[in-house]
């Protein structure tokens, strides 16, 4: 919202000396935030007015006209333009050398400068309504149409900001600070805040001296609950005329369009005190009576440009005797309009309910002046500050105008709120003790009426406020601490109770995995969306049964929720692979699927959440990754304090490898796999000329330890012998079953390479072992050493089939 | 002999100046000094010399021998400090070898840091899940029935709920602020806990709005404290974060489930608060709402708002994080792209 000083003014008398700056960063800090601070003059520097006093042809340009200008300065001055209305004793709008102005309306401002334009010196140059901000006070016709000060009271040379009432400066406030309160939405509201932050006081607004003798306009309120006043006044030799060039100026320094006297009328009181206004022709109320009443089924509502649009039963309408001719508080349509041949009005002040007037607006997808006032939820006496504001004005501009009939319709009041709070109460939750003078003097400059009585005040709220913004002792309570500004009460610190320690083993648990999974394998952390590409869910052929799915997706083929981390992985991994060929990276955060789950209470119904860890090696070697990405796992449980991790080959998980996977264990329980990525799934997803390792586990199944759990081993005492083994040994012969033949005669087995090739009878393998071999008792001999390394062949032979490779 | 002798002691002298290495220097020794050195032979022939000639000859050969053995030392010593042990050419300009390490992706690190800061004044961590119902992302914490925030254009709804009404309509969280009611139902009161996590709007998005971003709200629940005491804590957790006293200001807010309720601006921290592009000219950036909880939320928690009070501060994570890097494009966060993440080691 555009808020301008002069108007504020008109309500209340600034402290001398007090800098818009200063009234903007106080009302940021008590009362709404004020994004910038406009000076409206400023940009009107050097443009001036000029009188025309010669027009002649260019001699080398068919289009442009030299014109002979007095711009009040000694000489008059010679200045090219190109304009299509130039006449002789026009006035009209000169920048001079140094001005700046917006070249055609468009772009940043261009400093003009004395120049020659086809051979002829041209000192400035006469400007178009929107090179200098001046398309809503002067709406061109054409494209080189120029400002024509016809009518307006200007001298030449006299600054253009002051002919056209542009010195103003202008507050714009953020409207979503303003979304509670109802009474900001004017600037006799802003007034007030201000004059409660300043302590200096509020002029009172006119009252109105309605004759309640006049006849009664008929006016129906068909629905109470959503017209609560609907006040009608019936006006005559009013006409559609210019408003008179402050008003204009006001309306544009605020954001509105000049349209009429008559409609600004009710624009600027509407801005004024926030209350909205609306004129229809008189001639345009059939049957000489309003009905307030929502729209009947199929009803239609013409609009100014031919358009229609239909109305639902829900939707409040202003009618005649027959047919709608407004959307309450929204819109106007084609009936209500002022004409050139209008001659007198019925001018509606009325009050309609937010939600009635939040649903319509909704349903239209309207948002107006009016409505986004409506919506904030207007008291019902604000119509009487309205009445007399546009009363005073119609008078002022139609002077000859008369007020010809009358009607208050006035079904439900707003109820002022009464709210009691003790003075205990306040010393304790604001932190300091606050004397009751100052307390009643905040209160009362924000229109509170307040009573001290055995330590408690009992506040009546003002109307104002009472639509819902202030309710209970709190809201009060708000009102005093941002008043007297939160930084006005010192930091009190805060006391800590120790009474235990906090264990919070699974949230421990989940950041050592992070850490370990980046800082000691090296994996880069990454977040992707919860909405996921079907492609990559397709790809990897999710049972989407189970799927949840948003109502209103950020595009359509983002609809699925993800019940696995799987494929916005791949899809990072597509996206890494223009720049990376060897990288990892792993994610953690919840999957969705359907079911039920009560994460807080009964009544409500969740579906099931996972929380997962899922991450990835990409590389050549498909061998390679996946032994690494193993190793990570196998590693996980040890430097992540929790239970082991063990693998079983059971279910093979829909995106992998027909032979390469393997199934994380814990407990007894499957929580995850492990495995390359298949060929079907890369070619689905175009990840090309690689592979990928991957594993996901559900976080849920891990099991933290309350702390480390490892125990001390004594150091051996007598050396160990370590012996290298080489042994060539049928393929089908595992890992694990050589070391667990050999498990109970080694003290330590390590693997060093798998070896398959020329040298290597088929079917065979050639397996390099370390083993280390030592006797508790004592140091081993050589005869003993060589006696056990002899067992142990046998046994390996016998068991394994496996022989000493030669050397 | 005498003339023998110079002859040898000047050879010999001579190779030991011409050593270049140590191999070198061990085969001399033997050469100048061993059973079959000419020093030797010339010893084995002392005997047949007379009795002066030989005393006077076996000084002589006796000190070069001693010679012999100074410089030889002295050669050696000199080798051995000037042996590197890279005998090749080495480019000492050439880059160094990586640690292979990830990293967590910054707004973890973020995350934590504040985790850290928290977990050292008594606060306990607590995660909500990220689909909600409207009873608890809404209702409970006193936003009106007709809320623009509640619309689809806001809120991302759960296909097959968005017709219905509360605990039955589902939507990705919005805001943290549900989780608060959760913990405090769960644990009750006095309480202090923080409450990270990634939050979801129906949005446009663009360089500064994000469809899914992080937020990391905190919340005290006691008796009897002030809404003040929120400086506080405030002003302590900046200073762990950022390593400094940063100055922070309460300013007038409304939201639906605080009152009062303010906004919170710290100094601008790339212009300590002197006025830049970034702060708009005026030295605060708005990082964070905050306020006392409502009653009405109170309530939803089945806490009596007469005896409780409590507040909340909202971190804007991403907007954290871009602060502290000088990231200009919030939707990096989720990019996945490794050239941006790498950046964070």
């Amino acid at each position: 919202m555009r808020v301008s000083l002069n108007l504020v003014k008109k309500y209340v008398d600034l402290p001398a000396n007090l800098t818009s700056a200063q009234i903007a960063y106080d009302l940021t800090l008590r009362t709404v935030e004020v994004e910038s601070v406009e000076n409206t003059s400023e940009k009107y520097h050097d443009i001036v007015v000029g009188k025309i006093l010669n027009v002649n042809k260019h001699p080398n340009a068919d289009l442009l006209r030299i014109c002979i200008v007095d711009i009040g300065e000694a000489k008059p001055v010679q200045i090219v333009c190109g304009g299509s209305n130039l006449y002789e004793e026009e006035y009209v709008v000169v920048s001079k050398p140094g001005a700046e102005v917006v070249w055609h309306g468009e772009g940043e401002p261009v400093k003009i400068k004395e120049t020659k334009m086809r051979g002829e010196s041209s000192y400035g140059m006469i400007c178009g309504a929107e090179e200098v901000y001046l398309s809503k006070l002067f709406p061109p016709k054409d494209n080189h149409e120029i400002v024509d000060l016809k009518g307006i009271e200007c001298i030449p040379g006299q600054n253009i900001a002051e002919v056209l009432c542009m010195d103003d400066t202008v507050l714009e406030i953020d409207n979503k600070s303003l979304t509670n309160r109802p009474d900001l939405w004017g600037h006799y509201g802003i007034a007030r805040e201000l004059s409660a932050i300043y302590d200096v006081p509020l002029k009172e607004l006119p009252k109105h001296k309605i004759d309640f003798s006049l006849p009664e306009y008929n006016v129906e309120i068909m629905d109470p609950e959503k017209c609560q006043r609907y006040v009608a006044i019936e006006i005559d030799s009013v006409y559609e005329k210019a408003s008179p060039m402050w008003m204009k100026a006001l309306l544009v320094n605020c954001g509105l369009r000049p349209i009429n006297a008559i409609v600004d009328i009710t624009n600027y009181v509407m801005i004024a005190v926030g209350q909205p206004l609306h004129a229809f022709d008189r001639t345009h109320v059939d049957g000489e009576k309003i009905v307030v009443r929502n729209a009947k089924k199929g009803e239609q509502l013409l609009l100014l440009d031919n358009n229609t649009i239909d109305l639902t039963e829900d939707d409040l309408v202003i009618s005649d005797e027959h047919n709608a001719m407004a959307l309450a508080g929204i819109r106007g349509g084609m009936k209500d309009s002022i004409l050139s041949d209008t001659t007198g009005i019925i001018l509606e002040i009325a009050n309609f309910t937010a939600q009635t007037i939040r649903k319509s607006g909704k349903r239209f997808d309207e948002k107006t002046d009016a409505s986004i006032r409506y919506e904030k939820n207007i008291d019902t006496e604000r119509v009487d500050q309205g009445i007399a504001l546009s009363l005073e004005l119609f008078k002022e501009f139609f002077p000859e105008s008369n007020i010809v009939s009358f009607c208050d319709q006035y079904p439900k009041k707003t109820k002022r709120a009464e709210i009691s709070i003790s003075q205990e109460f306040l010393n304790i939750r604001l932190g300091k003790v606050l004397a009751k003078d100052i307390v009643e003097r905040v209160l009362k400059a924000l229109g509170y009426e307040v009573e001290f009585k055995d330590n408690v005040y009992h506040v009546i709220v003002p109307v104002w406020r009472s639509t819902g913004d202030v309710s209970i002792k709190d809201d009060v309570m708000g009102d005093i601490a941002r008043l007297l500004s939160f930084d006005s009460f010192s930091a009190k610190p805060l006391t800590i109770t120790f009474s235990h320690a906090v264990h919070q083993d699974s949230i421990l648990l989940e950041r050592r995995l992070r850490e370990y999974l980046a800082y000691r394998c090296g994996f880069n952390e990454i977040f992707t969306y919860p909405w996921i590409d079907e492609k990559y869910i397709k790809a990897i052929k999710t049972d989407l049964s189970k799927s949840i799915k948003l109502a209103t997706p950020p595009a359509p083929e983002l609809s699925f929720l993800r019940s696995s981390l799987i494929p916005g992985m791949l899809e990072a991994i597509s996206k890494n692979l223009r720049y990376y060929e060897n990288f990892k990276m792993f994610e953690m955060a919840q999957i969705f699927e359907k079911g039920e789950y009560h994460e807080s209470s009964l009544d409500e119904t969740l579906p099931i959440h996972k929380k997962y860890l899922t991450g990835c090696i990409v590389g050549k070697n498909a061998k390679d990754i996946f032994y690494q990405l193993k190793g990570a796992i196998e590693s996980m449980a040890s430097f992540c304090h929790m239970k082991d991790l063990t693998f079983i080959r059971e279910e093979k998980p829909s995106w992998a490898d027909v032979n390469v996977y393997l199934n994380i264990m814990c407990d007894e329980k499957i929580i995850g796999s492990i495995g390359l990525l298949s060929f079907a799934v890369m070619s689905e997803t175009k990840i090309k000329r690689t592979n990928v390792a991957l594993f996901e586990i559900n976080f849920g199944y891990l099991k933290p330890f309350d702390s480390r759990t490892n125990e001390f081993k004594h150091l051996p005492q007598f050396p160990l012998v370590e012996k290298d083994l080489s042994l060539l040994i049928d393929n089908d012969i595992s890992w694990e079953v050589i070391t667990e033949t050999i498990k109970g005669k080694v003290k330590e087995i390590q693997f060093i390479e798998e070896y398959r090739g020329n040298q290597i009878p088929d079917g065979k393998k050639s397996v390099m072992l370390r083993i280390k071999i030592g006797n508790d008792n004592g140091t081993m001999t050589s005869e003993e050493i060589t006696k056990e390394m002899e067992q142990i062949v046998k046994i390996l032979y016998k068991k394994c089939g496996a022989e000493l490779r030669e050397e | 002999m005498k003339e023998k002798l110079e002859e040898i002691s000047k050879q010999g002298l001579q190779k030991i100046d011409n050593i270049k290495s140590i191999e070198e220097l061990q085969d001399l020794r033997k050469e100048l000094m061993g059973k079959k050195s000419p020093l030797s032979e010339v010893l084995k022939t002392l005997g047949t010399l007379n009795p002066d000639m030989k005393k006077e000859v076996g000084m002589k050969a006796t000190e070069i021998k001693n010679t012999f053995s100074l410089k030889l030392d002295e050669k050696e010593e000199e080798l051995i400090a000037a042996k590197s042990v890279v005998d090749e050419p080495i480019d000492l300009t050439l880059p160094g070898i990586k640690p292979e390490e990830g990293v967590l992706h910054p707004i973890t690190q973020m995350c934590y840091d504040l985790n850290d800061a928290f977990l050292s004044l008594g606060f306990e961590v607590y995660n909500e899940d990220d689909i909600s119902s409207e009873k608890y992302a809404f209702d409970n914490l006193n936003f009106a029935p007709d809320h623009p925030a509640r619309q689809s254009m806001d809120t991302f709804w759960i296909e097959g709920t968005e017709d219905k009404l509360g605990n039955e309509r589902l939507c990705l969280r919005p805001h943290l602020t549900g989780g608060s009611v959760r913990y405090l139902l769960e644990h009750g009161a006095p309480a202090r806990f923080v409450y990270p996590g990634r939050v979801y709007r129906n949005e446009t998005t663009d360089a500064r709005h994000e469809r899914a971003f992080f937020q990391y709200e905190a919340l005290i629940v006691d008796k009897d404290i002030s809404f003040s005491s929120g400086v506080v804590m405030i002003q302590t957790i900046f200073e762990k974060v950022f390593g400094r006293k940063i100055n922070v200001r309460m300013r007038e807010g409304f939201f639906p489930f605080t009152e009062p309720g303010y906004e919170i601006d710290m100094e601008c921290l790339v212009c300590t608060g002197k006025g830049c592009r970034v702060c708009n000219h005026n030295g605060w950036i708005e990082v964070m709402p905050g306020g006392v909880i409502h009653p009405n939320v109170l309530k939803s928690a089945n806490l009596d708002p007469e005896v409780w009070t409590g507040f909340y501060i909202n971190i804007g994570l991403d907007r954290l994080v871009m602060m502290r890097y000088g990231v200009d494009d919030v939707r990096l966060f989720h990019s996945a792209d490794l050239r941006f993440l790498e950046q964070f080691k």
